[in-house]
């Protein structure tokens, strides 16, 4: 059972990690800042470099949302097994859909669906899961969009369109700092899970840290996940929402970045997928004749919502199944494999990867272009 | 339920971070752009590069607990 929850875990941490990469990467990739295969290869080394940084995050993963401990409820291995199929379906069906939507409520959503039908409600904190996840998911777009807005205005204002495409050289710092400060939060949640599994299952101390082989294992699934790219989240981040230029780039990314370090290290935490996403708006909001389209905006918003209910449905289901016993977790697992073949499948027929994204040519990186010197502003063609 | 005071001060502390590097490297690119090697519009380009660079470094040394001891 307990190899079971493992071997699942790095499952959703490999699926957290490609899910992930387009917070950081979508935007350098629009730009053409970098190159999409560069792009997720500095996403994927810096993911593995903050996995080992830190394991702060790891030791406090359950977070009070589920009543445990004395006087609360065992969440058993049988239920973190069922809760982690919830969360790996639900990250599969949005990278299918390519919606940039939180790994972390999905698990918490699939923890709470299982914990919901294998102790009751009573096992679920409202008051916790309201402003520790509801309301800060509302705030997080808000707030980014809004400093990611200012900043755009500000870049706009300073710099000549000219000197613009200098903004791709900062643009490959920025994204490299929130890839670096996602490693060190997001890996933690699967060691964890696997941290809790081991404990629970009484082959580690209780109250002890994540173990060595625990915190490797999981940084490279992580950044296997990570290097593997989900193209399709990508592509909505970078190019569905809004025309990022260079300029809106770094201003989105260094709003992400302050937002993130910000949330991290003053006490309210974001989720950083809907900062990224509110970032990206913010800027498409501030640029003098950039759109925002508001029905892909308007459908992330929609796939935030239904995060948890339908990672928690899919964890509830699992756990209803697995009062079958013996069998019903060898269903589980048999479901669990199923569907992400199904999904790996489906999403071969309209197969989107990194030549998708390839439209920059690699030597007008980095360069001004000098010819439009004679321009006036806005008679040129884009750049 | 709702800490609103730490939320004011994350969205004020994101506000003025995100500005402040922006400004900055919009600054460095305005004075560098056309400037001839050795112009003092360079120089100044020049610094203001190096002023984002610590932002960037003060960015990893929050982002790295072992440096501020969690």
């Amino acid at each position: 059972m307990v190899a079971l929850v493992i071997a699942l875990a790095l499952v959703f941490d490999f699926t957290n990690g490609f899910h992930d990469t387009a917070n950081a990467m979508a935007t350098p990739i629009a730009t053409g800042a970098l190159k999409p295969k560069v792009a997720v290869a500095l996403a994927a080394v810096l993911n593995l470099v903050g996995a080992f940084l830190s394991t702060e995050v790891a030791k406090t993963i359950s977070g009070g949302l589920i009543r445990e401990g004395e006087g609360g409820i065992q969440i058993g291995p049988e239920l973190v097994f069922a809760g982690l199929i919830g969360a790996i379906v639900w990250n599969l069906i949005t990278w299918l859909l390519g919606l940039p939507s939180s790994s972390s409520h999905a698990l918490f959503g699939g923890l709470i669906g299982a914990a919901i039908v294998g102790v009751g409600f009573q096992a679920i904190d409202g008051g916790v899961l309201l402003s520790k996840i509801v309301i800060p998911a509302l705030l997080a777009p808000v707030l980014a969009g809004f400093v990611a807005f200012l900043a755009t205005k500000i870049a706009y204002a300073i710099v000549a369109k000219r000197a613009r495409d200098g903004f791709k050289r900062g643009q490959i710092f920025t994204a490299g700092l929130v890839s670096l400060a996602h490693g060190t939060n997001d890996a933690q949640k699967t060691m964890g899970v696997i941290t809790l599994a081991l404990i629970a299952a009484g082959q580690q101390e209780v109250g002890s840290g994540p173990q060595l082989w625990v915190v490797v294992v999981c940084a490279l699934a992580i950044a296997l996940g990570t290097y593997s790219g989900g193209w399709r989240i990508i592509r909505t981040l970078g190019k569905g929402i809004t025309e990022v230029e260079p300029a809106q780039g770094f201003a989105a990314e260094a709003s992400t970045t302050a937002t993130i370090l910000a949330s991290s290290h003053l006490g309210f935490a974001l989720s950083t997928t809907q900062v990224a996403s509110g970032g990206v708006i913010g800027v498409g909001i501030g640029r003098k004749g950039a759109s925002v389209k508001w029905g892909t905006a308007g459908r992330i918003a929609l796939g935030w919502l239904i995060t948890i209910p339908a990672a928690g449905a899919v964890g509830a289901f699992m756990a209803l199944v697995e009062k079958l016993g013996f069998w019903g977790i060898v269903a589980d697992a048999a479901f669990a494999a199923a569907a992400i073949l199904a999904i790996f499948i489906y999403s071969r027929r309209e197969s989107v990867d990194s030549k998708a994204l390839d439209t920059v040519e690699p030597g007008d990186i980095v360069r001004p272009k000098r010819k439009k010197r004679k321009n006036k502003d806005g008679s040129g063609s884009k750049a | 339920m709702i800490d609103w005071a730490a939320f004011f001060v994350v969205a004020a502390a994101a506000l003025v971070a995100a500005c402040a590097i922006v400004t900055l490297f919009s600054l460095a690119l305005r004075f560098g752009d056309g400037a001839t090697t050795g112009s003092w519009q360079r120089r100044v380009s020049v610094g203001l590069y190096v002023l984002c660079a610590l932002v960037v470094l003060f960015g990893i040394y929050l982002i790295i607990p072992a440096l501020h001891g969690g």
